[in-house]
């Protein structure tokens, strides 16, 4: 039911963009409306699933790739690398510096893991997100480029102007995995919201889940930042807007999340097409109004499912 | 005294009074400059005067020491002439003439009439009269020999769309060729792919090199794969980033 409202918010994306309303001449929409639409749905899809298994996984609806400070370490890896020569040489090495970023944070992240849970835990990750946007506006000011700098909006906010379709060759296949991986965890996630020692006692390694889910998250997140930026709160809303219609098992959540983080991806991408700014808005700008409010509402609950 | 003793130097007209320790702040008065000047008159360019991005005499500028574009760093090299941009810079102008020291400032020039009259300006300035006119005459010819294309629309398009319209030295450089500016707004502003695509203009400019050597999304955006089905013409953005002798080329290059 969300896949289906998800492809058709897809489809209708095709219709909207600077070209003006309707059906756009053949060359706009095979080589930016298609891609555009396309990767909105991937990274939509790519930064729910990653909500909601990171949530299950460390058992706090606070949970986010971007709170968590995934997405700025997946930001700062895909800077270095387009930035500094390394693209250039080999566009492989975008989504590959921007995977090796998102493990970066996810592994220091499930460190303070252990010794942290709660919201200390969040605050841990939120430290983390402050030092890779520090890290990503450094690297972009000593970029050769006078046009880096500028550009550091789309990097902390996202954005998915003007892509091409060599970027669904760069971002698709590291999201797929990803998603594969997060969804065929899912079912020991369920194990672990019982606690470690009954989910050890069920079969389930919590060590090797959280480390198969990390890595599912760093595929999926860098996947999805290394071609749209990194764009905030969309693994944070879906899972909380879903729990109330769905349950709080994470197996029932994960698949719906990447369908409701593709459509409301999607969305953001079509309204930051139809206000009318001078510059195409970012997409973060949209996802943190609706998220923000989002978040404070799922910390006054304690951050606990 | 000194002031007016430079001033007097300025004003007159003999080789010998000509200054011999001229500092340019500016990348466009950099251009001017380099041109003119004897190469032993040239105390220091402006940082940007080596990038061949934004610098047409990028090359020969590498034979001088470049400044800090700021009046310390300036009066620092002890000039007795320092040529100055449109904006910026009053404070470091007014320190400097504290000191004594001429400071000649150089409007943008945004047509080639302009050009012609800085030319000629920036030589008397410098006591080259005789190379100045001799440039200014290359210029009227090289710009009455080109043989104008037939009023096709083209369209400068630079990095993250950055347009140039009405009344800017990119337009001058299309009328020059004989063409129309396919941006109708006025003084500089963004073109986005998608309505470029949609409206493509007979004929598409693109610098031939990106500026600082490094890559970014805004001149990603110039390699985008759905232009390739456009008449694209790059060109030396360095001739369009600052009016010059040099730039007279891009109107040769556009005509074609």
């Amino acid at each position: 039911m969300i896949a289906l409202l998800a492809a058709a918010a897809g489809a209708a994306s095709l219709l909207v963009g600077a070209a003006g309303p309707g059906l756009p001449p053949a060359d706009i929409l095979w080589q930016i409306r298609l891609p555009r639409a396309l990767l909105a749905l991937l990274s939509g899809a790519a930064l729910g699933a990653s909500g909601a298994s990171l949530q299950g996984l460390l058992r706090n609806r606070l949970a986010d790739p971007g709170l968590l400070g995934f997405s700025g370490c997946a930001s700062l890896g895909a800077v270095l690398a387009f930035y500094f020569g390394l693209y250039d040489a080999n566009p492989l090495a975008l989504p590959l510096a921007a995977l090796a970023g998102a493990l970066a944070g996810a592994a220091l992240l499930l460190g303070f893991a252990r010794r942290a849970e709660g919201t200390t835990l969040i605050l841990a990750g939120v430290a983390l997100a402050a030092l890779a946007s520090a890290a990503v506006t450094l690297a972009l000011a000593l970029a050769p480029s006078p046009f880096a700098l500028a550009e550091i909006t789309v990097w902390l906010l996202g954005s998915l102007e003007d892509r091409a379709p060599m970027h669904l060759l760069l971002a698709g296949p590291p999201i797929v995995l990803g998603c594969a991986l997060l969804v065929s965890a899912r079912g020991k996630l369920d194990a672990l919201a019982l606690g470690e020692p009954t989910a050890a006692s069920l079969g389930v390694d919590p060590r090797r889940l959280a480390r198969q889910v990390a890595i599912g998250v760093a595929l999926c997140v860098g996947g999805a930042t290394a071609v749209a930026g990194s764009v905030g709160f969309v693994g944070l809303i879906v899972p909380n807007l879903l729990r109330p219609l769905l349950g709080e098992r994470p197996s029932l959540l994960v698949v719906p999340a990447a369908c409701a983080g593709a459509l409301l991806l999607v969305l953001a991408d079509i309204a930051v097409r139809l206000i009318p700014t001078a510059q195409e808005l970012r997409l973060g700008v949209l996802t943190a109004l609706l998220g923000a409010p989002v978040l404070a509402w799922a910390a006054l609950r304690g951050g606990r499912p | 005294m000194r002031r007016l003793l430079a001033l007097a130097l300025l004003l007159t007209t003999p080789a010998a009074a000509a200054p011999q320790r001229v500092v340019s702040i500016n990348l466009c008065a950099d251009q001017f400059l380099v041109t003119l000047a004897d190469p032993a008159q040239i105390a220091a360019l402006s940082p940007l005067a080596t990038d061949p991005a934004l610098s047409a005499v990028a090359e020969q500028a590498r034979a001088f020491p470049r400044v800090r574009p700021s009046a310390e760093a300036a009066l620092a090299l002890d000039p007795d002439l320092v040529i100055a941009g449109a904006w910026g810079g009053r404070e470091a102008e007014a320190i400097l003439a504290r000191r004594g020291i001429a400071v000649l400032r150089l409007p943008l020039a945004e047509d080639f009439a302009t050009i012609r009259a800085q030319l000629l300006q920036v030589g008397a300035a410098l006591g080259q009269h005789q190379r100045a006119a001799g440039l200014a005459e290359a210029l009227d010819r090289r710009l009455a020999a080109i043989t104008p294309s037939g009023g096709e629309a083209g369209l400068v398009w630079q990095a993250a769309g950055f347009t140039p319209g009405r009344g800017t030295l990119a337009d001058a450089v299309l009328r020059a060729a004989g063409r129309t500016n396919a941006a109708a707004f006025s003084g500089y502003g963004t073109v986005r792919l998608e309505a470029l695509l949609n409206n493509p203009p007979s004929l598409l400019v693109l610098p031939a090199r990106a500026q600082g050597g490094g890559t970014s999304l805004a001149e990603a955006l110039l390699a985008h794969p759905a232009l390739r089905a456009l008449p694209v013409r790059p060109i030396e953005p360095a001739w369009l980033a600052c009016g010059s002798f040099e730039t007279v080329r891009a109107a040769e290059a556009l005509a074609r």
